[in-house]
């Protein structure tokens, strides 16, 4: 029998009748899931991996249970402020991400469907608001969002809030980094402090800030010269592990726990072997449930992904002295954010530096950011002699994933890029 | 030429300059260059931009930050049209001062790049005479649409007919031409536009700012400073004016779009709401608005190409009809249609519906008396017209009666235009929704799953269309879906259903789209699944679509089936299943249609409607 099917069965017939029953099944499917993490994760998975995605199930668990100390934001929230507020930040990437581990992805996504928003939006968005509309997840103490990278963050916010009338803060990015754009950001940003002040009942406090930028900058060192090193040697993933990995890059960086997982990296990696194998560099999002990607990546010694260019979307030293206006800097200039000339030549500078086999970019269903980049990024990988495997599909939506597609194209390029590694030999 | 896209796009600077600028609307029918440049998955109207674009004629193009289908349209361009003026304009999300302010400064960032491309120069004098000339087109255009009660940007859709008493607003995504054609062409009268079409609406820059620019200032000569300063509150009040307008759904406030909807909703009959296929940005508002408001309100998606014109066509006269019913207003009124009296004296009436479908044509004729004489059912063949020729002799037989004896023909169904004997048109939404009421009172919800669309419509109690949806241009979940898939079982389409009755394990279909579906039988064939747990595995997908689109009406009670796939007693087993209802299905579900065709002739000839 298969146990996460019929637990998904069960949590969708109570989401259906008593969204309180469902919200319980999910606060202890996370619990279990937590407990699995510790006591019987896979020894196969490095221990920095492992770390990483307990403390990524300890803190969903942790914003389901009490979530009046919790922010909703996205992905490239301004963390590190709501850090200063004791705030736990969740965005409803994760959110999305983890609960669709249960495989009631379908329900959520159909109830957002089903109140009229667009069928073509993206799967994590949609599947957020599917659980807002059905209650299941528990309203923050404040829900701020950024309209970076993403056209939906706002939208998808404003209306998560007004659904649990709520007032939300939307952070306006300008596409362009220039002087007046940093003046703008940095404005909105003291704007969004002055209402977290008033929200928490409690002073901001800069020099606790600025202690964060540091760490956040530490964390960055260690992370750069652990990629570094694992792309040397091979220090094994899964496509779950490199998704949670985005937990202590952008939703907790700054935090100790994030610095301590990144010293843990940098520590671990040192104790696996250099080893031959085809290295991937990987854009975008991992369809963490894929089968055929899921057996040619996961643990594998073989197809190794070296370098995933979301982890490193903004590596550069943030100015401690002047925090706020670093976060700012930091929207600007992350390479999502601006022109795509930008992020295909850093992108591009990115696989100079690391020299993968190839590069597969996954275009994620209803993500049209990255989707309409492609044929750009294709074309600028090939100007510099990188292959490069464009994969059409749903990172959360199993019904959006075509197997034999994927497999049959994968297959191939691995097949391709083993040859031309073999010429160049 | 400088092209455009938005309300927001400042392009009133570079008329400044001289420039000619025009609006984008496209009306691409291939977006094949398109799909290679960007990816199939990119809001349609952005590549039809493209193609439009492509197509010559623009020296250049200023876009806006606005989305993420548009930020990606401008770096393809950029690369593609290196000696072409590309122009991103930043434009903020948000409207008050720090907002202007931005503007502002991206403003001159524009006229710089414009001369730096043309060698012209920028002259705030100039912008300000411009900005006079556009108050003063403003003020009279805003005096004319204020005694009809109307909010309109200047280039959106037209009035209409302000007499007709059927009173629509239109909002949403912008519209192509001819969609705004299409709407124009009814006889109702357009309260509003708030798709995102127009150009601004309200230039009001005070003289006072104007003068400033140009003018002395009251010590004589002006000093460098008093000059800049001049210049910046221009600037900056042009673009606070450029914000303020009724604002798109990319705004982080988007309050006043609810509060103007709301000032008109008293007024207004129904309301038009056109999205965008991979345009997200205004189902959040259609999610908003449905079920929340007082008026009925029709979703249209589009894809921007002159393609769907039949759908939209189906979509807007349905709305239109049951508008204009809950008025008491016959629908040919609204839209227009020629209407001849064939009432005869003293004889008995025949009237006759033909629903000319992808796969069947049905026809039926019906008494004054509302009994039903004959009906027949034909497969439709490649041309509509000889098809519906065809059932109308096999209808006329069964009869025993001749052309010479019916008084009046309605026609419905994609067809329905192409059948030249037809002497009104009613679409299919409606008859079914007549057809469904004449069949049993009871029913509340219809689910029509025929060859190549499927929907749903909820009835009020006497039978009119309160509200309905049609599947989108796909054909998972329809007769076609179930066709294929019979073929790829080899299992004939008659006895699909049959043998799914008969299975023993539970297998999901998951793929949404019915060309990977059969990818997914094959595999599941190969992997040698039984076929009756491959088939049941079907009837359960085309369920689950089916049940998601008439909760998308409102699960009312009182259910029935039409079309063929009601013949079918494996997906009526999995739809009753998952509704945990029985379905109402008639003796023949394929004829629905035509005897509410023939219902709306017979109200006709009697003079009900």
């Amino acid at each position: 029998m298969d146990v996460i099917k019929t637990y998904g069965d069960i949590l969708r017939r109570k989401a259906e009748k008593r969204p309180s029953a469902a919200l319980k099944m999910f606060r202890f499917g996370f619990a279990l899931e937590y407990q699995k993490a510790t006591r019987f994760a896979d020894r196969a998975l490095p221990s920095g991996y492992r770390e990483i995605y307990r403390a990524a199930v300890r803190k969903t668990a942790e914003i389901l249970s009490d979530p009046s100390k919790s922010v909703w934001t996205n992905i490239f929230g301004p963390v590190e402020i709501f850090q200063c507020f004791d705030l736990n930040a969740t965005s409803m990437e994760m959110l999305s991400g983890f609960m669709s581990g249960f495989r009631t992805e379908d329900y959520f996504i159909d109830r957002a469907e089903d109140a009229g928003i667009a069928p073509t939006l993206c799967s994590y968005h949609k599947h957020f608001i599917g659980a807002v509309e059905a209650d299941i997840i528990p309203s923050p103490a404040y829900i701020a969002v950024t309209s970076a990278v993403c056209d939906g963050n706002i939208n998808t916010m404003r209306y998560a809030a007004k659904k649990r009338g709520m007032p939300f803060f939307a952070v306006d990015v300008p596409h362009s980094d220039s002087e007046e754009a940093e003046k703008y950001l940095t404005g909105q940003l003291w704007e969004m402090i002055a209402e977290l002040e008033q929200v928490t009942g409690r002073k901001f406090d800069a020099d606790r800030l600025s202690e964060t930028i540091r760490r956040e900058n530490e964390s960055k060192r260690l992370y750069a010269s652990f990629v570094k090193e694992a792309n040397r040697r091979c220090y094994p993933n899964t496509l779950t592990a490199l998704t949670a990995l985005l937990y202590p890059t952008h939703l907790s960086v700054g935090s100790e726990e994030a610095l301590d997982l990144f010293r843990l990296l940098r520590e671990d990696v040192e104790k696996y072997p250099e080893k031959e194998c085809t290295r991937i560099m990987w854009v975008h999002l991992f369809p963490y449930y894929q089968e055929t990607l899921k057996r040619y990546f996961n643990l594998s010694d073989q197809n190794y992904i070296s370098v995933y260019d979301f982890a490193m979307d903004y590596m550069e030293e943030m100015d401690a002295n002047d925090p706020v206006k670093a976060i700012a800097r930091k929207m600007l200039r992350n390479i999502y954010n601006g022109d795509f000339s930008r992020k295909a030549r850093m992108l591009t500078a990115m696989a100079e530096e690391f020299q993968p086999d190839g590069v597969i970019h996954y275009c994620h269903w209803g993500c049209k950011q990255s989707s309409g980049g492609v044929a750009l990024l294709r074309e600028a990988m090939s100007e510099k002699n990188f292959p490069m495997l464009v994969l059409d599909g749903d990172a959360l939506d199993r019904r959006n994933d075509q197997d034999g597609q994927i497999r049959t194209r994968l297959e191939a390029f691995l097949e391709m890029i083993k040859n031309r590694r073999s010429v160049k030999r | 030429m400088i092209g455009y896209l938005c309300k927001y796009a400042p392009v009133e600077i570079l008329q400044a300059m001289g420039a000619e600028v025009s609006l984008i609307m496209p009306d691409a029918s291939d977006y094949s260059r398109a799909d290679r440049m960007l990816h199939p998955n990119i809001c349609s109207f952005i590549k039809g931009v493209l193609e439009t674009f492509a197509g010559g004629g623009y020296d250049g193009i200023v876009l806006t930050n606005c989305c993420d289908s548009t930020r990606r349209l401008y770096d393809r361009l950029k690369k593609e049209y290196p000696q072409k003026f590309i122009y991103m304009a930043e434009i903020p999300r948000t409207a008050g001062k720090a907002g202007a302010e931005f503007l502002a400064a991206s403003a001159a960032g524009l006229a710089d790049a414009y001369t730096r491309y043309s060698g012209r120069s920028f002259s705030c004098s100039a912008l300000a005479e411009l900005l006079k000339k556009k108050r003063e087109e403003c003020s009279a255009r805003k005096a004319d649409a204020g005694k009809a009660g109307e909010y309109r940007p200047p280039s959106a859709c037209k009035a209409g007919r302000k007499s007709s008493p059927v009173k629509i607003g239109l909002t949403g995504a912008r519209c192509s031409r001819s969609v705004l054609d299409r709407i124009e062409s009814y006889d109702i009268h357009i309260l509003f536009d708030m798709t995102c079409t127009g150009v601004p609406g309200n230039f009001s820059v005070p003289d006072q700012i104007l003068k400033a620019v140009s003018g002395e200032s009251a010590g004589g000569k002006k000093t460098r400073e008093e000059t800049a300063e001049a210049e910046r509150r221009l600037l900056e009040e042009y673009a606070r004016q450029l914000l303020t307008q009724i604002p798109c759904m990319r705004m982080t406030d988007c309050s006043p779009r609810e509060r103007l909807l709301k000032s008109f909703e008293d007024r207004l009959d129904g309301i038009i709401f056109h999205t965008v296929q991979f345009c997200d940005n205004y189902s959040y508002e259609y999610a908003a608005l449905h079920g929340n408001l007082s008026v009925p309100i029709q979703k249209l998606e589009t894809d921007a190409t002159s393609q769907c014109e039949g759908q939209i066509r189906t979509r807007l006269e349905a709305f239109l009809e049951s508008v204009a019913a809950s008025k008491g207003i016959s629908a040919p009124q609204i839209i227009r249609q020629k209407r001849e009296k064939h009432r005869k004296m003293g004889t008995k009436l025949h009237v006759m519906g033909i629903d000319s479908g992808s796969t069947s044509t049905n026809a039926v004729i019906m008494d004054e008396n509302r009994r039903i004489e004959a009906y027949a059912v034909v497969r439709t063949g490649a041309k509509s017209a000889e098809s519906a020729e065809h059932v109308l002799r096999e209808a006329l037989e069964k009869a025993s009666l001749t052309r010479q004896d019916i008084d009046m023909i309605v026609s419905t169904g994609y067809g329905r235009v192409s059948i030249p004997f037809a002497d009104r048109n009613v679409t299919e939404i409606s008859c079914h929704g007549k057809g469904a009421h004449y069949f049993n009172p009871d029913v509340r919800t219809v689910l029509d799953i025929g060859g190549q669309d499927s929907k749903a419509i909820r009835l009020s109690e006497d039978g009119d269309v309160v509200d309905f949806v049609m599947n989108d241009k796909c054909a998972a979940g329809t007769g076609k879906f179930l066709e294929m898939m019979a073929r790829t079982l080899e299992i004939d389409i008659g006895t699909l259903g049959q043998e799914s009755l008969h299975w023993k394990e539970d297998i999901d279909i998951s793929s949404m789209c019915s060309v990977f579906a059969e990818s997914e039988v094959i595999s599941l064939i190969a992997d040698n699944r039984e076929k009756c747990d491959i088939a049941h595995g079907i009837h359960k997908s085309v369920a689950s679509r089916a049940v998601s689109l008439m909760k998308r009406v409102g699960l009312q009670p009182g259910y029935m089936m039409t079309g063929g796939v009601a013949k079918n007693p494996g997906a009526v087993r999995e739809i009753e299943e998952k509704l945990g209802e029985k379905l109402f299905i008639c003796e023949e579900p394929e004829i629905v249609g035509a005897a509410g065709a023939a219902l709306f002739g017979l109200e006709e000839l009697l003079g009900e409607a």
